[in-house]
């Protein structure tokens, strides 16, 4: 052994392990029992050790001033696993110990009760603790021992323990500590903590005389012998000779405690600082205990240690446990709907038994029996078939136990802490602790005043804890700007201190009880296939609230890690929005500066380093899934990104690629989107502000007829949802639009207003008339095209209209005159003002004016008429001052429908009214669809679509006579697609040739093929000699195909869904395809019964909600009965709101029973999907090929997997 | 139904990769005086010793009878697998190794049946055209008509031998036969039996006759398999290296190898297949080695295909020596491999060197620097 020295001493290679655990072992002065906190070995070689050893005392590795807690541990009442939490009184996290049945520790406290032995708790208090080094562990030992991937202590200890001497086991344990320590001093030294805590372990052991000289051997090893007969009268005379005290510690600590210490150097400084100290013991329950749940200080699989210890306990046969919890995970795989029978649990015991076998084990241990299951359970599928097995090993290895504490225990924790931090912040309620009847509202201003830094947080935790106190008020800010103050509410009742008491079971302050509570819902949430990545930035920007970093620091990095891949964009750039607002400080919990932070309540938070470039990257390559999109909130997702990516940080980054992606979007996505793409063009600098202002003048040129109004409509709508800020400061973009309002006659204007004033109307009221404002600095409002300077006549307006008809007729009779041809000469403007503007019978302001739905009073009567008609369909506006009164004109509306159509159907030609009627439904005039003529009407899915989007608003009455109209163009709508689409699936209706006898024979082609064996006989007569026979195949073949169609209805009634519909009618109308069409969102409907009639299909679908694909993929599993004749099509968006591998684990299952399966991200004419693109590649990869395709394709690749 | 084998050093000139246990000879016959404990029946090593020699004994020397020997590395990966295999191929059930292509699924295969059996050469080829004979019998049809039913007009099949002799069959790519044909497998492992009715006798296997099947996950998948027949296998999948020295290394080695075939020194130096094999592990994980995620090509990006691009590169140099460097070369063999499956994936090797290869050229490293400037290549 080594002397006691003030350095560690360099090892020499001498170091020899047999000798050294013949010291540590031999000792008797204290005899010492290394173990593993978590260990049934040593708790079963513990008892009869101590029974031999017959100890006068036994020194226990816990915190001394946490000692008392060890009556009610050990209280025959009192059922583990329980656990000892220690707080400083200003909240800094002391220790957490938990408890169980195989703890060493308890089994050795447990002992000393049933034999009146004194238990002592030796470990450096806990109130010295604070501030140092904690070493990341709280018993220290565990982490070492607790291992990673290779479970070493497993090895070493644990597994070779089974059927051994209990003595073996003591030293394998001690051996491994010693081997550890050996480690820690080459390595990077013992921490100061841990020294510290062996030199007080060492002087408590001193005063416990376990250090006074040994016996003599001899008469030892008579006591030994005689010990269990002894009385206690005996046991008290030994301690005159010298104490025999038996020290339960972790087995790394050993060689520090033995009389003469080798790898030890008394520690630098002896702090003696102490806090004050809270503790609590609190129940504790197995899913907390296991390693994985986030808790400190546990271990895997509690229940299966726990069930070790008990079998071994009660000389049970270990090989048979392995066996029993493999029957019990084959009876859960069985459970869940999957082949698992008893052969294959004997297989899977018989690996188990026959690798301890090889590896020299007298029985299985845990990792063989987690390897025997992986081999001959999972069936290679990891992801279908292996997460049921995963689930069901959970269920039967960590178990679901809870510990129960002794009556009588004392109760200490949370609720007193609560109260005495309410009264110090001086929140309403607690002082009293009465009820308060009326809520108090209080204004915070946590950035500025300290004070209300800790109230906010306060609230925050309160709030994370599910605690009913404070509600934050929303408080929206003007301009979108990050609001700097919280408004909250606060309401004390009796169930606030109830719930008080509750979430006491996580903890004993408000940041650990809240940090617990945020843990256990991620943990509800993941055992619910609900933690994805939108659950998870929502999950982490409450924990940033509470002011808990470790659990921000951890899921920030799961964010930006691994669950990367599940993002949409959206999720990417709300994650980007709280990394920035972290970065900066702005969140109120997580202070970086640290005059801004409490000590122990609000830490300074230090902002782990995070790659927001990568979680830009990922963003750029979701670009791509937006190419479908109709909304404009996507279009702004994409003006984010790019604003993200201006900054100065991100220069230059993923700059290829984005502009790459920016150009397919122009190229393939829907108007909406290409528009917005054009501006973003612009933004990032590929292309030039004049270009854009030509091709906004080519949108405009373009809108000849209905559908390409419509596409104006959108293109604006998108690309003034970007630039709109822009146009309004800089109307150099609108140039070409400028060009084209000025030079377009009338007749070619009046058309064009609606899809105008359409796309213009995505800016707030307030926002038009300043682009009105400076559109007419521009215009000049002195100049010649200002025409008419606001002139307010008083000739009736009727008179005016037919005044400018006559001049128009009177134009076109002169040009139908013939005339020389003369050649221009080439006026070229010198400058923009010199440009002649044609005359208009409608003023270019005022077509501005009407454009932009302001300054009604201003314009002419003709124009005014045009004014009134669209007011009467975009009324006010909306967003900023469209609540003032000056928006739009004051005059009465139309007083009916009926009139205002007509004045539509006059002013704007007969077929934009069934453009706008739509739309006006949707803002409220319901009855404007009624006045469509259903036999009349042009049927587009568009109009559909919006059709559709109305009926949930409907009564039954007006739904009634909607009816008429949706019926019409469904059934329009689905005659000319079937007209397309049954040729594609010819060839899987019609009957086929083959040589296999189906009975019915192909009688032309039977000729053609024996043609050579014809045989003319006497009579002339032409004979066949058939040799070869061919059939027709069997066309009526019933139900032999079944197509599913999954079809997410939580978005809007898009195209996808009205396709969807559409196809599932012309599908089931081929005889022998049985189809089924169910509509999920969160919830599931069966509609299979409506599939012939899409028409009540779409009536019955009612959209909205969220997204959960898993569910609807579980759902279809369950109709699946011959996999291989089963085609399942998702069509989605696949932006899973829940876990991502729940839906990779369906699809897996779906794929791997040999289901045909096709994910659509779209199924429309364009083709072009709006979609996630990152999990639907994911998808790909788990066997379901993603694309977006036509009716038409759709019903090719359908016809080509049937044939 | 060319199933690539790696190419192993031929000890007789002109053979194309000799088995394994021809390879090894001289390891085996060691092996089995090294460990002369209880060995299954018909083994001819104990199970300890097999485990022993594919993972090799670490480069330390074993004593056995006055002869010493080190026992060379064959299969890179977790001994823990190893020992799964072996035991489950001493028990019922047949082993089924499972993985994404070129993980050596394939070459672990052949290795274990040469332990266990000395014969890695009983092996059925799984193809869409595999018939039932090919997992049973076939006949001599000259001899079956000059003489009528016979045993000696019988042609046994590999599995057939395999059951006579006691010996490990080997079954690869099982997932591309035909369900139905597949199944015959079923009854050869559950009853441990063949029946050949036109003669009316019973064929029993030997003990020690087991199955090894290898499936491709990229292909179908096990999805092809019936229930029945799923439940006569384990099942051990067989992940890429996990671990970047040591593949590269494996690289190193193989392509050492095939270019030494040639009869030259491989021209590549250890930097460029380090990058070489970085670049393979990033875009097969879709997560660079700093933790910046990747999108991931459609194409399989195995340490095979490492290896080929190492010796194709190798081989380059040595035919069509140039003063350029062969680091140049790679950028577009890398093309060739990742552009096999869909020109999408242009796009995801060109974000690559967007980012994370651009990044690593700001670092000191000089190679990536000049990779990043052959972006280029790329663009084409």
């Amino acid at each position: 052994m080594h002397a006691f020295d003030d350095k560690p001493r360099a090892l020499d290679p001498g170091d020899d392990p047999a000798e050294a655990i013949g010291e540590l072992a031999g000792c008797t002065s204290p005899w010492l029992y290394g173990v593993r906190h978590h260990s049934p070995a040593c708790s079963i070689a513990l008892p009869p050790l101590l029974d031999a050893l017959q100890p006068t005392a036994i020194a226990i590795e816990l915190p001394e001033d946490l000692g008392h807690w060890m009556e009610w541990l050990g209280h025959t009442e009192a059922e583990a696993p329980l656990a000892v939490a220690a707080v400083s009184k200003h909240g800094a996290d002391l220790g957490f110990y938990p408890f169980a049945d195989f703890s060493p520790e308890l089994v050795a406290i447990r002992w000393a009760r049933d034999h009146a032995v004194p238990v002592h708790a030796i470990d450096l208090p806990a109130s010295r603790r604070e501030g140092r080094d904690r070493g990341g562990d709280v018993l220290g030992i565990e982490s070492r021992l607790r291992g990673t991937d290779d479970d070493s202590w497993e090895h070493m200890v644990e597994a070779p323990a089974t059927a051994q001497d209990a003595e073996r086991v003591r030293r394998a344990a001690l051996l491994y500590g010693w081997a550890l320590r050996l480690d820690a001093v080459r390595g990077s030294g013992v921490s100061e903590l841990d020294l510290a805590r062996e030199a007080h372990m060492r002087s408590v052991l001193e005063r416990l005389g376990a250090y006074a000289a040994p016996r003599p051997a001899a008469a030892r090893s008579t006591k030994k012998v005689e010990a269990k007969s002894k009385s206690k009268a005996k046991a008290k005379d030994d301690r005159r000779d010298g104490a025999r005290v038996a020290a339960i510690i972790g087995s790394f600590h050993a060689a520090a405690l033995v009389p003469e210490p080798s790898l030890w150097r008394a520690p630098a400084s002896a702090s003696s600082e102490t806090s004050e100290l809270v503790s609590s013991l609190i129940p504790y329950a197995f899913e907390l205990l296991d390693a994985r749940s986030g808790y400190p200080a546990g271990i895997r699989d509690p229940s299966w240690q726990q069930r070790l210890w008990q079998t071994q306990r009660d000389r049970g046969d270990v090989a048979a446990l392995v066996s029993q919890c493999l029957v019990e995970i084959t009876r859960l795989i069985r459970a869940k709907g999957l082949p698992a029978s008893v052969p294959d649990a004997r297989a899977a015991a018989e690996i188990a038994l026959s690798l301890a076998a090889l590896r020299g084990l007298a029985a299985p241990g845990r990792r063989e029996l987690v390897e025997a299951v992986q081999t001959a359970l999972t069936q290679g599928e990891l992801l279908g078939r292996g997460r049921i097995v995963a689930a069901a090993m959970e269920q039967v290895m960590v178990g679901h136990h809870r510990g129960h504490l002794a009556p009588g225990t004392p109760r200490s924790g949370l609720a007193p802490h609560v109260f005495a931090l309410m009264e110090e912040l001086r929140l309403p309620g607690a002082p009293r602790r009465e009820a308060m009847t009326e809520p108090e509202d209080i204004r915070l201003d946590p950035l500025r005043s300290p004070l209300d830094r800790r109230r906010h947080v306060a609230l925050a935790r309160m709030r994370a804890c599910g605690i009913p106190y404070g509600t934050e008020l929303e408080s929206v800010a003007a301009g979108g700007v990050e609001s700097l103050t919280s408004v909250w509410r606060l309401l004390f009742t009796p169930t606030t201190e109830a719930v008080i008491e509750l979430a006491g079971l996580r903890g004993v302050t408000l940041q650990q009880a809240s940090s617990g509570a945020l843990r256990a819902e991620a943990q509800r949430l993941a055992a619910d296939d609900k933690l994805g990545a939108t659950s998870l930035v929502e999950l982490t920007a409450n924990a940033a609230e509470a002011g808990a970093g470790e659990l921000v620091r951890q899921w920030l990095a799961e964010l930006t890690g691994k669950r990367l891949a599940e993002a949409t964009l959206a999720e990417l750039i709300a994650l980007i929005a709280l990394i920035d607002r972290i970065l900066a400080g702005h969140v109120v919990g997580l202070p970086a500066d640290a005059e801004d932070g409490v000590p122990g309540e609000i830490d300074v938070f230090e902002a782990p380093v995070m790659d927001r470039a990568m979680v830009l990257s990922v963003a750029v390559a979701s670009v791509l899934g937006l190419a479908g999109s109709e909304s404009l909130d996507d279009a702004r997702a994409l003006a984010e990104l790019v604003r993200v990516l201006e900054r100065p940080e991100h220069q230059g980054l993923g700059d290829g690629r984005l502009r790459w992606s920016i150009d397919q979007l122009v190229e393939t996505g829907t108007p909406v989107i290409a528009g917005a793409a054009e501006v973003v063009r612009v933004l990032i600098g590929t292309q030039t502000p004049e270009v854009l202002s030509r091709t906004i003048g080519g949108w405009v040129d373009g809108a000849v007829d209905a559908d390409a109004r419509r596409v104006l409509a959108s293109r604006l709508r998108g690309a003034i949802a970007i630039a709109g800020p822009l146009f309004e400061s800089a109307p150099v973009f609108l140039d070409g639009m400028l060009e084209r309002v000025e030079r377009l006659a009338d007749d070619e204007f009046l058309p064009r207003v609606t899809a105008l004033r359409d796309g213009f109307e995505t800016l707030s009221t307030a926002s038009r008339k300043r682009l009105l404002r400076s559109l007419g600095d521009r215009l000049g409002e002195s100049d010649a095209r200002g025409q008419g300077l606001d002139v307010v006549t008083s000739i009736p307006p009727e008179l005016l209209v037919a005044a400018a008809e006559a001049d128009r007729a009177g134009r076109a009779a002169a040009d139908r005159i013939a005339r020389p041809a003369l050649v221009l000469p080439d006026v070229s403007p010198t400058t923009d003002g010199a440009r002649a503007v044609p005359e208009h019978g409608i003023p270019v302001r005022d077509r501005w004016r009407m454009i932009l739905g302001h300054e009604r009073d201003r314009m002419k009567p003709r124009s005014l008429r045009v004014a009134r008609a669209l007011d009467e369909l975009y009324g006010r506006g909306h967003g900023e001052g469209s609540r003032d009164q000056q928006g739009g004109g004051q005059e009465q509306g139309f007083p009916t429908v009926r009139a205002w159509k007509d004045e539509i159907d006059e002013l704007f030609g007969n077929r934009v009214f069934e453009e706008v009627a739509a739309k006006a439904a949707l803002h409220g005039r319901v009855g404007a669809l009624l006045e469509l003529d259903p036999a009349q009407v042009q049927p587009s899915i568009e109009l559909l679509e919006q059709v559709l989007s109305l009926k949930g608003g409907l009564g039954e009455a007006h739904l009634g006579r909607l009816r008429t109209l949706i019926k019409r163009i469904v059934d329009e709508l689905v005659r000319e697609l079937a007209i397309r689409v049954r040729p594609a699936m010819q060839g899987a209706i019609s009957p086929r040739p083959t040589r296999r006898s189906t009975g019915v024979l192909h009688l032309p082609r039977t000729v053609a093929a024996n043609l050579a064996r014809t045989r003319i006989d006497e009579d002339d007569r032409v004979t066949i000699v058939p040799e070869k026979l061919i059939f027709k195949t069997r066309s009526r073949r019933h139900m032999d195909w079944h197509v599913v169609l999954v079809v997410d209805v939580s978005g809007s009634m898009e195209p996808s869904v009205i396709y969807s519909a559409m196809m599932a009618a012309i599908l089931s109308a081929v005889p022998w395809i049985d189809v089924r069409f169910i509509a999920f969102s969160t919830e599931i409907v069966d509609l299979s019964e409506h599939v012939s009639d899409p028409l009540a299909l779409l009536l019955e679908v009612s959209v909205g909600g969220g997204t959960h694909i898993a569910k609807g993929l579980r759902y279809a599993r369950s109709l699946v009965t011959v996999p291989q004749r089963t085609i399942l099509i998702t069509v989605s968006d696949f932006e899973e709101g829940f876990s991502v591998d729940g839906l990779l684990g369906e699809v897996r299952a779906l794929v791997e029973a040999g289901v045909i399966c096709l994910g659509l991200a779209a199924l429309d004419d364009r083709g072009a999907p709006r979609y996630s693109v990152q999990i639907a590649e994911q998808v790909v990869n788990a066997g379901m090929p993603v694309a977006a395709l036509t009716p038409l394709e759709l019903a090719r690749w359908i016809g080509e997997k049937i044939r | 139904m060319t199933k690539k084998r790696e190419s192993k050093r031929s000890e007789e000139a002109g053979t194309q990769a000799p088995p394994p246990e021809q390879i090894y000879a001289a390891e085996l016959e060691f092996l089995a005086k090294w460990d002369d404990g209880a060995r299954p029946p018909s083994w001819k090593l104990t199970p300890r010793a097999v485990v022993t020699f594919i993972i090799g004994s670490k480069n330390e020397a074993l004593r056995a009878g006055g002869s010493a020997q080190v026992i060379t590395e064959k299969f890179v990966g977790d001994r823990a697998l190893v020992e799964r295999c072996v035991v489950t191929l001493a028990g019922e059930r047949g082993l089924l190794l499972v993985g994404e292509p070129g993980t050596a699924k394939s070459m672990l295969s052949e290795l274990l049946a040469a332990a266990i059996s000395g014969d890695s050469s009983l092996t059925v080829q799984g193809t869409a055209g595999t018939a039932e004979e090919h997992f049973r019998y076939g006949w001599n049809y000259s001899l079956l008509i000059a003489k009528g039913p016979h045993p000696e007009a019988l042609v046994p099949s590999p599995v057939l031998s395999a059951m006579r002799g006691g010996a490990i069959a080997r079954v690869e790519e099982i997932t591309r036969c035909l369900p139905e044909v597949q199944d015959a497998l079923v009854s050869i492992l559950s009853d441990r039996r063949l029946s050949v009715p036109e003669l009316g006798t019973l064929e029993p296997a030997q003990r020690g006759f087991n199955v090894i099947a290898t499936a491709n996950l990229r292909d179908k998948g096990v999805s092809e398999m019936s229930a029945a027949l799923k439940r006569r296998f384990n099942f051990e999948t067989i992940a890429p290296i996990s671990d970047l020295a040591r593949e590269t290394e494996l690289v190193r080695r193989r392509a050492k190898q095939i270019v030494a075939d040639a009869g030259a020194p491989l021209g590549v130096d250890d930097a460029v297949l380090e990058a070489l094999v970085t670049v393979f592990r990033d875009l097969r994980l879709g997560r660079t080695v700093e933790g910046w995620p990747v999108e991931k090509p459609t194409s399989v990006m195995s340490t095979a295909e490492a290896v080929a691009v190492a010796s194709s590169m190798g081989l380059a140099a040595t035919y069509f020596p140039s003063d350029r460097d062969v680091a140049r070369l790679l950028p577009e063999y890398l093309l060739g491999v990742v552009m096999k499956d869909e020109p999408k994936d242009r796009g995801k090797l060109l974000a690559y060197w967007d980012a994370t290869v651009k990044r690593r050229s700001e670092g000191d490293a000089r190679l990536w620097k000049s990779l990043h400037e052959l972006r280029r290549v790329l663009e084409a």
